[in-house]
């Protein structure tokens, strides 16, 4: 196994608010190989969005902060650093697409100069040739009528359209990585798989490495190479796309699925919520952080956090009681 | 963008001729008679007096003239000062008024743009509070309380320095503008700051600042290139009526200060109740409001592209 | 950790899972929960309190007459000393003792009922020229100058012009033959002037019993001012007082009536629509459109003052008949926008009769709005009101406002401040109240915000 690309280690993110300290990410270790796409699933509040968007510096401090991990690019840390080798980590190492598109520009700006923008701050293009860049970049993003486009304002483009829009802008830099916040939540359904198989396409093309945050199991299925599954500020789960699919470990990651509809032969398939809600951040609990919904909870859930165990597969690792031997007797 | 000018242009003279129409019949309805007073000593005086002005003749007929001679630019001759056109009167008087009004606009917006978008920087910090205090202070002390205010500190800068360095009152140079202009532009540049804050802090957290942050740029560059053009357009929007409510401030800043400005003017000519120079103002304050709006959304336009395509 | 500490027998939990832990609020419950958190918005709660209590009951507790004048107490400033020695009453001086020292000095004790100097003789100066100031002379400013000593009158002055209980630097400067000051020969002297009164004079005022045995020397009060008189020496309290009435009245009725026929005015053209509702917008959009000020004062020029009349109605109709439409657009907004909302569909599909949807759907989503600007209504019509009696177009004298108690005030502004400034604090410390409570309604009242804490 080649050194990972990006090491995420015991990562904690707070934030402070009037009503007290929020612990939204509790010590996250994950790691991206080269080339590969890395999902990152769980409910909304879980943490997942604070978790990525925390590496690249992208969450307000204050009231935000880091109180402990590291995060390695290439083995060298960037947590706290702007630029990592003369690159600045965000924007030219790593690039982001967020969720709502319609919002995520600049409704004043061309669309051409916000993908420019970047080009001739930090590559010190001209601006003639970082807008035919820019318009190169539409096109790569299957833009159409692209020289004509660029001169145009964000309020003359679909959702869709912009969600290609944020792309281009993210590439522009060609960074080694690119995060993908709930990229495809607020697009149409037809247009998310067009959105999706565009991002596989340009990430096979540059040899990019994807992490991708959503709740949409359908996605992750689609697109992910190792899935992460975080509940309350915590990793319960990670492995291939196929451990987490077919040899869960995790009682809430089997929760996700049979939340999920599935496209199989059941007659009479019924969807199962998650009773309950997750676990106040503010007072996360000591023990499990799923053991107030968890169906096979057991005493010992309540006070004692479960530890991190591989399950037989090398990167198929799960933090739950279920999987010590103790428990097995009982059954 | 030229046929939205046009409809505007339409609608701001369809909007002038309501205002001339209001005060043409507010003015009909005054009690009294505008020949009253001591000149119209003598019937046959009295007669060529009205037939002068045309009050001899039917109020619909006096009305159809009336309107006839604003669109033709003649406002009249005034009642008090005999043979003086009032379009001279505000040729004369209006430059100083637009002078001290300009310069007050310009304070203001200036003024409300830099500490709107400092107080926005500093959030919840000292130079916030500091701002905010004053700018609370601003929007609730009237605008003669400040003119006063500042006479009174030009008095005590020049006793204290022993020279004239800024005159107390009066007019003639640009030191005479200073400031009766800074005086009349502070209330609005609280009212603008405080709108520049809130737009500011929006902006703050608006997606695209994100994008811009995640694209790399650093605080300086997101500020310059993404914030402050955003935050404020909502400035610009406020800016017609904030110019109406600099120039009929200027009313009082030109009594306290002495200024031979229109408003001074019209206060005078309301005392006087001279007749025409009321009407006549009152028409081309209107006019000059209503255009100037028009002008703001015109110039919002261009700095807006969701306004300029449509 | 040892394996005994872990119980890995299946966990015992009490099913409700889901309890609901806040008490469900009302809308108004929760706006007045948080308006109470507001220390400004309570802060200015109680000043609008404060002020209205101020004016209603003010005038029964402070009973004076706003338009008596105290002639023995012009322009004084707050807090003044206002006690005063009874002497005789005047008579004119006869200059038969000669007075001791050197220079230019008093020959009495200076008092308010006269002030008596005298000087030596100087060659070839035929003629004194006096002067009286209030502070230091310089070079050039002497003050004001009293009258013109000829040789042959004696050399001695009488001030008798409107003196004040207080200090005057008076000086002489000697006239030579050809007429011109010898200003490197005049003499200053500083002069304390004691407040003084006779019996006469003490008696008619009302300062002491008719009976009161009371000698010369003795001290008597004078009518106590709290907060000072103005230049005509009406006293200010008491002015502030009924001016508040006027003032306040005026800002808290004109926006009441106004915001009152916005509302009605915008719901019907909201809820009838159509072409009725093109057609009344229209014409808000050209009342809109005239310039405020300029009518206002139109307006009071067409309703003209008759004698005796205090000019507060014809503000207040004119304030109505120009302000009404930015409530009326605002009304109509809420409404067409309210229609729309989801909410309102799904309450429609239920079977919501339309009575049910206007009291629990409408009403309450305009009546914070609604709220909202009146609170922020009251402070610009006080200003409106201040502006128009400041440059004389408001209420007519004699009758008090903050507005017309500043215009008066400017003109003494350099001598006796007060006279400006406590009008001016009164308005600015309304106005604020009033804005920092409509802030913090708006806060209170604005539903986007109620579930974010």
């Amino acid at each position: 196994m080649t050194r990972p690309l990006l090491e995420v280690e015991d990562l904690a993110v707070e934030f402070d608010t009037h009503g007290g300290t929020v612990k939204a990410v509790r010590g996250v270790s994950f790691s991206l190989q080269e080339g590969q796409t890395l999902a990152v699933v769980g409910e909304s509040g879980c943490g997942k969005s604070v978790c990525v968007q925390s590496l690249v510096g992208l969450i307000p401090m204050p009231p935000g902060r880091i109180t402990k991990g590291s995060a390695r690019l290439h083995g060298e840390e960037i947590l706290g650093y702007e630029t990592l080798g003369g690159k600045r980590v965000r924007g030219q190492m790593i690039g982001m697409i967020f969720q709502d598109p319609m919002t995520s520009l600049n409704p004043t700006m061309r669309i051409g100069d916000q993908i420019a923008e970047p080009l001739c701050l930090h590559r010190g293009m001209r601006r003639r040739d970082a807008r035919k860049r820019a318009i190169e970049l539409l096109e790569l993003s299957q833009v159409a009528e692209a020289t004509k486009r660029a001169r145009q304002y964000p309020f003359e483009f679909s959702g869709g359209m912009l969600q290609r829009v944020m792309i281009a802008c993210a590439l522009a830099c060609e960074p080694r990585i690119l995060i993908a916040d709930e990229p495809t939540t607020a697009l149409d359904v037809t247009i998310q798989a067009q959105i999706l198989s565009l991002m596989r396409d340009l990430q096979q093309e540059r040899r990019m490495s994807l992490i991708l945050i959503t709740h949409d199991l359908g996605v992750v299925a689609q697109m992910a190479d190792e899935v992460v599954v975080m509940y309350a500020g915590k990793v319960v789960e990670t492995g291939s796309s196929d451990d987490i699919f077919y040899s869960s470990g995790h009682p809430y990651t089997q929760g996700l699925k049979s939340a999920m509809p599935q496209n199989q032969d059941r007659r009479a398939q019924r969807l199962e919520p998650i009773a309950g809600s997750p676990p106040d951040l503010f007072d996360p609990p000591q023990g499990c952080g799923y053991f107030d919904r968890c169906p096979q909870a057991m005493r010992v859930c309540e006070q004692h956090h479960p530890p991190d165990v591989a399950l037989g597969k090398p990167l198929h690792r799960c933090a739950c009681w279920l999987h010590d031997e103790r428990a097995s007797d009982d059954d | 963008m030229w046929r939205y000018t046009f409809k505007r242009l339409i609608q701001g003279i369809v909007t002038v001729w309501f205002i001339a129409t209001a005060t043409f019949f507010v003015m009909h309805f005054v009690p009294g008679d505008p020949l009253s007073d001591a000149r119209a000593t003598s019937e046959q005086i009295r007669k060529n007096l009205e037939a002068r002005y045309g009050l001899d003749k039917p109020l619909a007929e006096q009305y159809y003239i009336y309107l006839k001679n604003i669109a033709s630019g003649d406002l009249g001759i005034s009642f008090t000062q005999q043979n003086r056109e009032v379009n001279d009167i505000i040729r004369e008087h209006f430059p100083v008024s637009a002078a001290l009004g300009v310069l007050a606009v310009v304070f203001a917006a200036l003024g409300g743009i830099l500490w709107g978008a400092l107080t926005a920087l500093f959030r919840n910090r000292m130079p916030d509070i500091v701002i905010m205090f004053f700018v609370v202070l601003g929007v609730s002390v009237p605008s003669f309380v400040f003119a006063a205010l500042g006479q009174l500190s030009l008095v005590t800068l020049n006793d204290w320095l022993g020279t004239s360095i800024l005159p107390v009152a009066g007019w003639g140079s640009v030191q005479h503008l200073l400031v009766p202009s800074l005086v009349l532009g502070l209330g609005t540049m609280a009212f603008l700051t405080r709108l520049m804050r809130s737009s500011m802090l929006e902006v703050t957290g608006a997606d695209y600042v994100r994008t811009a942050r995640a694209k790399g740029l650093n605080a300086t560059q997101i500020f310059i290139r993404h914030q402050l053009r955003n935050a404020i357009l909502p400035v610009v929007t406020v800016l017609g009526p904030a110019i109406a409510t600099i120039t009929t401030g200027g009313f009082v800043v030109e009594i306290v200060f002495a200024i031979p400005g229109l408003g001074r003017f019209f206060v005078q000519s309301v005392q006087q109740l001279d007749y025409t120079v009321i009407m006549g103002t009152t028409v081309f304050y209107g006019g000059f409001l209503v255009f100037m709006v028009i002008a703001v959304d015109l110039v919002y336009g261009l700095i807006d592209p969701r306004v300029r395509v449509r | 950790m040892s394996a005994a500490e872990l119980d890995f027998s299946p966990a015992e939990r009490s099913t409700e899972a889901a309890r609901i832990v806040r008490p469900s609020l009302s809308y108004w419950q929760d706006a007045w929960r948080r308006l109470r958190q507001n220390p400004r918005t309570m802060t200015s709660l109680v000043i609008v309190i404060g002020l209205l209590a101020f004016t209603l009951a003010g005038p029964w507790i402070w009973r004076v007459d706003p338009a008596n004048q105290d002639l023995d107490q012009l322009s004084i400033p707050p807090g003044a000393p206002r006690s005063a020695f009874i002497v005789e009453p005047y008579r004119a001086w006869t200059r038969s003792a000669p007075v001791p020292g050197a220079g230019l000095r008093l020959a009495e004790e200076a008092s308010t009922q006269r002030v008596r100097l005298v000087w030596d003789t100087r060659e070839d100066s035929p003629a004194f020229e006096v002067f009286r100031d209030n502070y230091p002379p310089t070079a050039t400013a002497l003050g004001i100058p009293l009258g013109e000593v000829l040789l042959s009158d004696g050399l001695a002055f009488e001030d008798r012009l409107a003196l004040e209980p207080t200090t005057y630097y008076y000086s002489i400067v000697p006239v030579d033959a050809d007429n011109h000051l010898l200003m490197n020969a005049r003499e200053t002297i500083k002069v304390d002037v004691k407040r003084v009164i006779t019996l006469e004079g003490a008696r008619q005022r009302g300062l002491i019993a008719e009976d009161a045995r009371m000698q010369v020397g003795d001290q008597v009060r004078l009518a106590l001012h709290p907060l000072g008189t103005d230049y005509l020496g009406r006293d200010m309290l008491a002015r502030l007082m009924h001016g508040a009435r006027v003032s306040l009245f005026i800002g808290i009725v004109a926006p009441l009536l106004y915001v009152l026929l916005g509302v009605a005015y915008g719901s019907i053209a909201g809820f009838v629509g159509g072409a009725t509702d093109q057609l009344l917008m229209r014409f808000a959009d050209f009342v809109v459109a005239l310039p405020f000020l300029l009518f206002m004062i139109l307006f009071k020029v067409l309703f003209g003052i008759g004698p005796g009349e205090s000019g507060i109605v014809p503000m207040l109709v004119a304030l109505v008949i120009l302000g009404w439409p930015a409530t009326a657009r605002l009304v109509r907004g809420q409404i067409l926008q309210i229609r729309e909302e989801s909410y309102v569909s799904a309450a429609r599909l239920m079977g919501s009769p339309t009575g049910y949807l206007i009291a629990r759907h409408m009403i309450p989503n305009t009546l914070g709005v609604i709220l909202v600007t009146l609170t922020f209504a009251i402070p610009s019509a006080i200003f409106t009101e201040a502006f128009l009696s400041f440059i004389g177009m408001g209420v007519a004298p004699p009758t008090p406002s903050w507005g017309s108690m500043s215009n008066e005030g400017i003109k003494t502004m350099l001598v006796s401040p007060h006279e400006l400034i406590l009008p001016a604090i009164f308005i600015s410390v309304t106005v604020l109240a009033f804005n920092l409570l409509g802030d913090g309604l708006r806060d209170a009242l604005d539903a986007r915000m109620r579930s974010v804490e």
